[in-house]
């Protein structure tokens, strides 16, 4: 793997993560405008659930929600350095470059880590 | 919210972001007093607000950084060890430690800081010092397209020990306090290990989405983060950050120095504020 590689492929995660959430933020957006952020673009009924309660993205994106898309469009947003660290990994595993494994892991893994288990 | 509320936040948020970009910090700085003073939003949610400004400025920039060379990938990743770290030992420690002092010491730092800044503003990069064997050991050493003086720099960094004790510390205050983590990066990197100021800021930039998104599972699990305030953020500081990104390259060191500095004095009097009960 070439440095240019590495660094197109590290730069392409970035912009399909940021692309993608811009993308989710402004459906939430133009959604919101239409038919308010509890609303449903498919007419279901009106949401009440709490918008800083991201258990019901999943429920909310089926009713097309505005509010879904922008929980969405932020946990895309959180991922994205996440799997910016993994396809670092997976560069220098390529590269063979044994010390940077080891760092890149030791990263990823203090990272999920906090992020699923420190509260 | 009305219309013209989401339209002010997404205008201070791309100033955020576009300022965020070329300083390399998360331009939490702007967008947590614009919310609270300008637009009354509870100082909670602010917080979780510019959480998501760092992470956008982040991604948003760097994205164009790791491309054109400006990010070192090496050294990003070798000081993100210490600041994820840091982090981790600061969010456990939050609920331990009296931040009160903290906040006075940290908002001194950066003001001194700043000062420093303006005592450098005549440095340009210059000749490669010869890099140590450590620094050849763990890859550190780059070279960047410096479009303002129209040159390839070559760079290696120097004190790597204090400057890995620095961003264990930029990490330990952002688990900590929620604040500075990005300007105490760039400082590290260019004050500490003598890196040139566009890839301090670049590389900085780089780091803090990681650092970031190491804390935002805690504040997404608090409910301190509102979708409907996240989204003018961050659509504002993604599209500033896109367009300091491409300015960066182009800037020369003075400039760069130029817009760090009165940053530095903005967050250290916010810091300050928040340890002496003003804030």
């Amino acid at each position: 793997m070439t440095p240019e590689r590495f660094r197109a492929w590290v730069s392409t995660v970035l912009v399909i993560g940021v692309s993608a959430s811009a993308a989710l933020f402004l459906l939430g957006f133009i959604g919101a405008v239409a038919v308010g952020w509890a609303g449903s673009l498919t007419g279901a009924s009106t949401g009440t659930a709490d918008s800083t309660d991201f258990s019901t993205v999943g429920a909310g994106l089926a009713a097309a929600r505005p509010i879904a898309f922008a929980q969405a469009g932020l946990l895309v947003l959180v991922a994205t350095p996440v799997f910016r660290v993994i396809v670092s990994l997976a560069a220098f595993a390529l590269e063979g470059d044994r010390l940077y494994v080891a760092i890149t892991s030791t990263v990823l893994a203090l990272l999920l880590f906090s992020i699923f288990v420190v509260r | 919210m009305p219309f013209g509320t989401d339209a002010g936040i997404f205008a201070v948020s791309l100033v955020a972001g576009l300022v965020g970009a070329v300083a390399g910090i998360g331009g939490g700085v702007f967008v947590v007093p614009a919310l609270t003073l300008a637009f009354g939003v509870d100082i909670r949610l602010a917080i979780g607000a510019s959480i998501v400004s760092v992470i956008a400025t982040s991604s948003g920039s760097a994205a164009a950084y790791v491309r054109d060379q400006m990010t070192n990938l090496h050294i990003g990743m070798f000081l993100e060890l210490a600041t994820v770290l840091g982090a981790i030992a600061g969010a456990l420690l939050a609920s331990v430690v009296a931040p009160s002092l903290l906040f006075v010491t940290l908002g001194l730092v950066l003001l001194g800081s700043a000062a420093l800044q303006v005592v450098r503003l005549a440095d340009i990069p210059g000749p490669a010092v010869a890099p140590s064997a450590t620094a050849v050991r763990l890859g550190l050493v780059g070279s960047y397209p410096d479009r303002n003086l129209g040159r390839t720099v070559g760079y290696a960094p120097r004190r790597i020990p204090l400057g890995v004790a620095l961003m264990g510390f930029a990490g330990l205050v952002s688990g900590l306090l929620g604040i500075g983590s990005g300007a105490l990066k760039v400082l590290a990197m260019d004050g500490a290990m003598g890196l040139p100021i566009k890839v301090s800021s670049a590389t900085s930039n780089f780091m803090i989405g990681v650092t970031a998104a190491a804390s935002a599972g805690i504040y997404l699990s608090r409910g301190d983060v509102d979708p409907r305030i996240a989204t003018p953020v961050a659509l504002g500081v993604l599209g500033g950050a896109l367009v300091g990104a491409r300015i960066l390259p182009h800037l020369s060191n003075r400039a760069v120095r130029l817009v760090f500095a009165p940053v530095l004095v903005l967050i250290g009097l916010q810091t300050l504020a928040r340890g002496l009960g003003l804030a």
